[in-house]
Formats: structure tokens, C-alpha cells, sequence
């Protein structure tokens, strides 16, 4: 079976935890669990005409705390940066991690925008994030609480990264 | 390596395994089962061959082989990453090693310290989250209520998608007036302070001018020069209910440059606070630059002070901070704070103390000092190290300037609140230079602060009551002896009939930002006055100087425009005057301005050229007209041989470069001779005509008509 290498990029607490734990586990916890360095899950994801087994790098949130790591991206077939509707910021600091990933990879992107089952707190028009998302392949507005769109995201992820 | 040894020595839960080639190991030391799980084909074995179990490890191996072929002694590391093994997470870190050409690797489990780090990540990431959540919805609600206060002076139109949000908002929000009266407290700001909105007794905005007034000591400053300001405060209603707040004060002022009302947005940081005190490190220390914080540098302070002995507070501005964050986002602002403490702090001695205080605000204790001159030693060696350029991460050069005001213990102050205080109107004070510089709090400074602030009271009088005169020095071309143009130049006429000096107020005018209003008044006037003037003289020029800061300003091409529209006077009639340091400061920007300009029509003329830069290379590139050489050069040109080659020189290059020269402050008929002899086009000077009135500059114009008639 193909195996896929998928990287899980953004600014802390905005969810990659809980994105990859709903979808492999399909639970999701309210407690806010901060990641150091990197976990690594697979999940076989069934296309029809092919298997693919997704190999999920959720990586620790880039901050003050914690910088960029282009060796996470070696091998990756596709790469997601996650955002969070509640934080303008998260946005802001994502499109520098998407640039800086940019810089190491030209391998197919999705924007993720995040806890959409909150009221959406960041002030970003349609306008904006118009503009923003046509830097990716696509983008997907999921909620890891509810699961809304993140079993559309990563099947989405493992027929770009076959590309 | 003994395993007895290995656990003698207590070295931490580990297993390390001897290369013996690709991927295959020996073990040396495994201290616990979990390490099966990484590697099951190892069960049993005391040489094995790594399978393909760990992703992460499986990666690392690819990095670890290159280390291994090349030999050298030493390590590199993994990172950390979290294995799943049959019922718990381990938390993982290899190392890959090479000591005396043998080749190791070591896989630490580190789930003790992955517990000790991720307690403390957990409050900073937590702390950031919530800072940055409480900073952004401030920033918005400020941007979204200073556009709509400045459209609309009282709160009566607030527009309703706003107002709900200002209802609605789960922080406190106050609309004060310029004399700090409420206009509006919003329900959370009652719920906050625990008072009763029906309450005649007391208000939000009563409690918080109060904290601010005894825990700010930059608050009447803040006040008096319509300042934005922003910190936390501690609310404590007896007997037992106590709030940390974040606060950002901010003033909305009007096209005039006066503060017409002043915002209060505020949020309950107790939560966050509480967080911070589980760990020390964060309560105490700013957690972008790792310095000491505000608190710290005032426990500091008082410490200090309680030794008796001798010291600078030190109180640093970065200048023009919020336009390094606006050009090149926060995370590169963040980055330069950095790296201006990491320059700052080898300039210290152990016993000095470096904290942010603010947000581009930085306090330093200058302990056991006695000396000024140690003082000012001290802060040229920080201009010199903050003044070498910053690069963010595209690798733009970001160049910044520091103020310094620096109050001395026990000279100036005994007390902690009175030496920030004072320190804080010494770096209020330096702002007033563009270069970094440092000042020393004084009792004249204070005087001279307390004068510059009624100036600038009379000043903003003085626009709203229009004391302003607009005089015409005229200009004269030297091949005819005509007037050809005139300088318009401001005077201000107190009530008493009293001319104040350009001189004295302009500086002022333009540090507080009043030049643009004064700027658009003198833009205004000399229009109406050259749409009069072109009926005595169709082929006469005014010329306007413009400020650096009316150059910023991004509204005045089009209102330059307006006035020339409204005026209904041809375009090639209006002449601007700029000094060499603007076009410097902001080359690409002066550029695109002044090639508007000439596509207008106006002609443009480089004033007290020859002070500055005077460098070819600018004159080139832009689209100007007149070189107009500085009074200081024709001042001494009867006696001083070097200024007559430089008006030489100046005459020389402009006319090389095809422009005009204008030579200003003649007064004696020598200086006229020699300026007529070598071809200097045009004049203006007491020798002509002092700076008139405009109706005698109109008779002038009627003499001269006259006179050639």
C-alpha cells in the first residue's frame, strides 16, 4: 500500500491535535493539551481505486516557543496549516509559516480553518480569506468538535498528495 | 560503557545501542522494556537489526547515517517525538553519536522532563493564546471606534453593528470627552467594577482614571501630550474582591490634531494572572524578550532605592515602533525586541537591571552611579549597538533610533513613582530630536515641558481662532530686477498683537503632528492670495514649504489638488520647497509624491540646500526645479573664500543638471554683485525686501508695473 507523509503545520492551540485525533480516533477532548515535537499517526484512507495509508506528522505549534522545522517537511507529500476562527492571529502567523514552508517544499497545500462550531471571532473579511486561500490548493473549514469536514480534509489530503 | 556504571551514575532512563553497520546495532545499555517497542526484533537479541516500527526513528536514521559515515566525534539530535507503544505514550528523543570513531545511538525516554516542560509550555501557550485573543479584539474595537468618532464627534450616530458590539462586548469599553467627562460605559464595564449602572455614587470611568492616577506614573504625561497608552492595573474592592486588568487608553483626535475623546478598552487578565503565578519565570519576566517585566523592574526599583545608593533610572523609547509593526508585521516587531535585549544586555553590568516596561518600552537601573558623564558613556554605547541595522526574516534592513530620559536617585527623586515619572518626561523630552538621543530630567526640563505645553495649547487656540498671518518675501529674477515669485511664510499674532517667530513654533507644530492642519491653512490662503496676485503679475509664482511631516501625510496630494481647483489657479503658478533631509528620510515615497506633482504642473524647489546631503544622486533621479542655496553660504560671501566656492559650485551643478538656482538671504549689494556676475538666476533677501504683509506685497508689484511703464 502507498504510504503518504503528511505534515500538520500552524500556530499553537489552534486544533492540529484534536483535527488528527478526531479523525483517527474519532474523540475530541475540550482540554487544551499542549504538543512537544512531533506525534506521528497513521489511518488508511480507502479512494475507490486505490489505499493509501496517510502518515499524519502533527507537529508542535510554531511560536515564540517553538520555531520553524523545515526538516519535518523531507518527504512530505502534502502539507496543511491550521487556523482558528477565533483568532485573527492564528491567520496571520499561519500564512508566515505557509511562506516559510514555501521556501523548503513545493508539495500541494490545504488552509484549514478551524473550530468552526465557536462563533467566528477573527475579523478577517470573505474578501481576505479569499485572497489568502488561493495561496493553497483548497481550503476547509472543519470543526475537530463536531467533526464537520475533517474526514473531507484528509481524504482530500490523500488524492493530492498522490498527485 | 559498564551497564553497573551506567546505573551507578543514575543516567537517565535510556537505551544505547553500538553501531555495527547500516542499521544494525549491539546494545549496550537498555534500562527498561519500552525500548521494545520501537525495535521488537531485538527481543531476546543482543545484536539485531532495526526494522521499520518507529516513522519518526525510521526518518531520523537518514540524517543519523550521514553523521555516522563522516565520523567526526560529537552528536545531533532528533527532536522530541511522542511513540505510541502498547498501552502509553512514550516520549522519545535519539541522539546519534560518535565518540572515538565508534558510533552510537542513543534513544532517551524523557518522560519526566516532557512533563516538567509541557507544564510549563502549557501556561505560556495558554498565556499567549489569551494575550493574543484580548489584544486583537482591543485593536479591532479601537480601529473600528476611532473611524467612527472621528466621523462623528458625538456618539449619538454610532453605527448599530458597532454599538452591539460595544453593548455586548465581554470587556469594558469607556467613551470619554476631551476633559475625560463619560459619554459612554458599556454593561460590561459596570459588571467588571461590580457597580450598579443606576449608581449615582460611583462609575467605571471614576475607578479607572483613579487606579491610573496611582499605579501609572506616565499618566499625566499620557494626558497632557494626547498619548495612547497601554499596561495592566490592579483593582482591589475590599474586603475580598481583587482584578488584574489589561488596559489600552487611546485618543481619538480630530483633523486638527485635538483629542476630542479618549478610549478605554479593558479586559480581566485575573485569569491569565493566575496562571502566571504557578510559574514564576512568566509572572516576572516578559515572555517575548525574556527580560524582567514591569514588575519586576518596580520591586527592582524599590530595592534599589531601599539600598540608598546611588543610581539612573533609565527610561527607553523605541521610535516609531508601531510603524515597524504596521510595515513588517508583529512576529517581525516581536523578533526585533529580541534582538534589541539581546544588544542591550552585554552593555550592563551584573549588578544593573534591563526590563521591558511597555510595549516598545525598555527600563534599565544603572546601579552605584553617581556620574552623569558614566550615564552618558552608557547610553552612546547603547545608540551605537541599536543603531547598527536589524534584518527580519526576508532579510529587510530594519534601521531604528531609541529616546532615553534618564532620572538619577537621589539627585531627582527619592521615591519610585516620582524617578519613573521623571525619567519618563526626559524620554518625552528626547523624542523631540529625529536622532537618538539620551536626556537628563532636570527642573528646567520640567519647566520648559510645562512651557511647551501651554505653546502648544495657544497653538491649537490659535488654528481654531485662525491667529495665523501669511507674509510674501518676493523673489527676484537677477537677469531683470523683476519680481518673479514669492515666498509665503507664516506669522502668528497673539492676541496682544504680539508676532511670534516662525522659528519658535514650527518645531513644535511639527513634533506634535499641529504642521498638518497649520500646513493645509498656508496651502489654503496662499492659493486665494496667488488667485489675486495673478490679476496684478499672469506669470508670478508662490512657493509653499512643506514639513516632513505634511510629506507623510498621505492626504496631501489631494488636497493640494483641491486647493488648486477651489482656488481655480493654474497649477505652474504654485512652486513647494522641501529640505534635503525629507527627500533622504523617504526616498521611494518623496519620489512617487513629486512625480505627481510635476505631472500637475507644480514646480518644486529644494530649500537650504547645502546643509544636508547634497548628493548628486537624488538630484537626478527626481523631478525637480530650483536649487535654492542656503542664507548661511550667502551670509559670508563678501569675507569667506570657501562659501564662494561652494555658491559656485552649487551654481555650477544645477545649472549642469538643468535647474534653477535661488539664492536666499542676500542683503548686502556684494553679495547681489557676485551673484548676478555668476549667473545665479533668482534672489530673495532683506536687501529686496523683508518678508510684508499681503497688501504690500501687492503694492510692491503695483511699483514695479509702474516703474517699467
Amino acid at each position: 500500500m502507498i504510504q503518504k507523509k503528511i505534515c500538520l503545520l500552524g500556530a499553537s492551540g489552534v486544533g492540529k491535535t484534536s483535527l488528527v485525533k478526531q479523525y483517527v480516533e474519532g474523540i475530541f477532548s475540550e482540554k487544551y493539551l499542549t504538543t512537544i515535537g512531533v506525534k506521528i499517526d497513521k489511518k488508511q484512507v480507502d479512494l475507490g481505486v486505490e489505499q493509501v495509508q496517510l502518515m499524519l506528522w502533527d507537529i508542535e505549534g510554531i511560536d515564540r516557543y517553538c520555531g520553524f522545522q523545515p526538516k519535518y517537511l523531507r518527504g512530505a507529500s502534502a502539507y496543511i496549516i491550521v487556523t482558528d476562527q477565533t483568532r485573527s492571529q492564528s491567520l496571520v502567523e499561519g500564512m508566515e509559516i505557509h511562506r516559510m514552508a514555501r521556501e523548503v517544499s513545493d508539495v500541494p497545500s490545504l488552509l484549514v480553518i478551524n473550530k468552526c462550531d465557536l462563533e467566528v471571532a477573527w475579523h478577517w473579511t470573505e474578501g481576505e480569506l479569499n485572497g489568502y486561500s488561493k495561496e493553497f490548493v483548497g481550503c476547509f473549514t472543519t470543526s475537530a468538535k463536531t467533526g464537520e469536514q475533517v474526514d473531507d480534509l484528509f481524504k482530500c489530503l490523500a488524492q493530492i498528495s498522490l498527485k | 560503557m559498564q551497564q553497573s556504571l551506567i546505573q551507578a551514575l543514575g543516567i537517565i532512563n535510556c537505551t544505547i545501542l553500538k553501531r555495527l553497520k547500516d542499521k544494525n546495532f549491539e546494545i549496550v545499555h537498555c534500562s527498561d522494556d519500552w525500548f521494545y517497542s520501537l525495535a521488537p526484533e531485538a527481543v531476546g537479541k543482543k545484536q539485531f537489526e532495526f526494522g521499520d516500527s518507529s516513522v519518526y526513528l525510521t526518518d531520523f536514521f537518514l540524517d543519523a547515517e550521514d553523521f555516522w559515515q563522516i565520523g567526526n566525534d560529537g552528536q545531533i539530535q532528533s527532536g522530541v517525538w511522542t511513540e505510541q507503544s502498547q498501552d502509553k505514550l512514550l516520549r522519545l528523543e535519539a541522539i546519534a553519536a560518535v565518540s572515538k570513531g565508534e558510533c552510537y545511538l542513543v534513544i532517551n525516554n524523557l518522560e519526566v522532563e516532557y512533563a516538567k516542560q509541557q507544564k510549563t509550555l502549557q501556561v505560556a501557550r495558554e498565556l499567549l493564546i489569551s494575550n493574543d485573543k484580548i489584544l486583537a479584539q482591543h485593536e479591532y474595537i479601537h480601529e473600528r471606534l476611532d473611524e467612527v468618532l472621528k466621523q462623528n464627534l458625538d456618539l449619538i450616530s454610532l453605527q448599530e453593528p458597532l454599538k452591539k458590539i460595544v453593548e455586548s462586548a465581554n470587556f469594558g469599553i469607556l467613551i470619554c470627552d476631551a476633559q475625560l467627562q463619560p459619554e459612554s460605559q458599556n454593561p460590561n464595564a459596570y459588571s467588571l467594577f461590580e457597580i450598579n449602572p443606576k449608581s449615582t455614587e460611583s462609575s467605571p470611568v471614576g475607578v479607572v482614571l483613579d487606579l491610573m492616577q496611582k499605579q501609572v506614573a506616565e499618566f499625566e504625561r499620557v494626558l497632557q501630550t494626547g498619548s495612547r497608552w497601554h499596561g495592566e492595573l490592579f483593582w482591589h474592592k475590599p474586603p475580598f474582591t481583587s482584578k488584574w486588568l489589561q488596559l489600552a487608553l487611546y485618543p481619538v483626535k480630530d483633523e486638527n490634531g485635538n483629542t476630542q475623546h479618549w478610549v478605554f478598552i479593558f479586559s480581566d487578565i485575573s485569569k491569565i494572572k493566575y496562571l502566571l503565578q504557578r510559574n514564576e519565570k512568566l509572572s516576572l519576566y516578559d515572555n517575548v524578550t525574556d527580560l524582567p517585566n514591569r514588575q519586576f523592574f518596580w520591586q527592582e526599583l524599590e530595592n534599589s532605592i531601599e539600598t540608598d545608593a546611588p543610581f539612573f533610572v533609565l527610561y527607553i523609547d523605541v521610535k516609531h515602533f508601531k510603524r515597524i509593526n504596521e510595515l513588517y508585521g508583529h512576529l517581525a516587531g516581536d523578533h526585533l525586541l529580541v534582538n534589541l535585549a539581546e544588544r542591550l544586555l552585554p552593555l550592563l553590568n551584573k549588578e544593573d537591571i534591563c526590563a521591558r516596561i511597555g510595549g516598545n518600552e525598555f527600563g534599565i537601573l544603572l546601579r552605584n552611579q553617581k556620574s552623569q558623564q558614566h550615564c552618558i558613556d552608557f547610553a552612546r554605547r547603547m545608540i551605537e549597538a541599536v543603531e547598527k541595522p536589524f534584518y527580519n526574516d526576508l532579510k529587510q534592513k530594519i534601521q531604528i533610533g531609541i529616546n532615553i530620559g534618564a532620572a538619577h536617585y537621589p539627585a531627582d527623586a527619592s521615591d519610585s513613582e516620582e524617578l519613573m515619572k521623571f525619567a519618563d518626561l526626559a524620554m518625552f523630552a528626547a523624542k523631540t530630536s529625529s536622532k537618538s538621543t539620551l536626556k537628563f530630567y532636570s527642573k528646567e526640563l520640567k519647566d520648559a515641558s510645562q512651557k511647551r505645553l501651554e505653546l502648544e495649547a495657544s497653538l491649537r487656540y490659535a488654528i481654531e481662532k485662525e491667529q495665523f498671518e501669511l507674509f510674501l518675501q518676493p523673489m527676484l529674477d537677477l537677469n531683470t530686477g523683476e519680481i518673479v515669485k514669492a515666498e509665503a511664510l507664516i506669522r502668528w499674532r497673539l492676541d496682544n498683537d504680539v508676532l511670534v517667530s516662525p522659528d519658535e513654533f514650527i518645531p513644535l507644530a511639527e513634533q506634535t503632528g499641529l504642521i498638518v492642519p497649520i500646513g493645509k491653512w498656508v496651502l489654503s490662503k496662499a492659493g486665494k492670495m496667488l488667485k489675486l496676485l495673478l490679476q496684478h503679475k499672469s506669470n508670478l509664482k508662490i512657493s509653499v514649504n512643506l514639513s516632513p511631516r505634511q510629506i507623510a501625510d498621505r492626504h496631501l496630494f489631494e488636497f493640494i489638488q483641491s486647493v488648486i481647483e477651489h482656488c481655480g489657479i493654474p497649477a505652474k503658478n504654485l512652486e513647494l520647497e522641501l529640505t534635503e533631509g525629507v527627500l533622504i528620510d523617504n526616498f521611494e515615497k518623496v519620489q512617487m509624491l513629486l512625480q505627481e506633482f510635476r505631472k500637475l504642473g507644480i514646480t518644486i524647489s529644494i530649500d537650504d540646500f547645502g546643509t544636508g546631503y547634497s548628493s548628486l544622486a537624488y538630484l537626478q533621479k527626481l523631478p525637480i526645479d530650483h536649487l535654492k542655496i542656503d542664507r548661511s553660504f550667502v551670509h559670508e560671501l563678501d569675507v569667506n573664500e570657501s562659501n564662494k566656492a561652494i555658491v559656485l559650485a552649487v551654481i555650477a551643478m544645477a545649472h549642469s543638471l538643468k535647474l534653477g538656482v535661488i539664492a536666499e538671504g542676500v542683503e548686502t549689494s556684494e553679495q547681489h554683485q557676485f551673484l548676478v556676475s555668476n549667473h545665479c538666476d533668482t534672489a530673495q533677501g532683506f536687501l529686496f525686501s523683508k518678508p510684508v504683509p499681503f497688501d504690500d506685497f501687492c503694492q510692491q508689484l503695483i511699483k514695479e508695473t509702474k516703474a517699467k511703464n
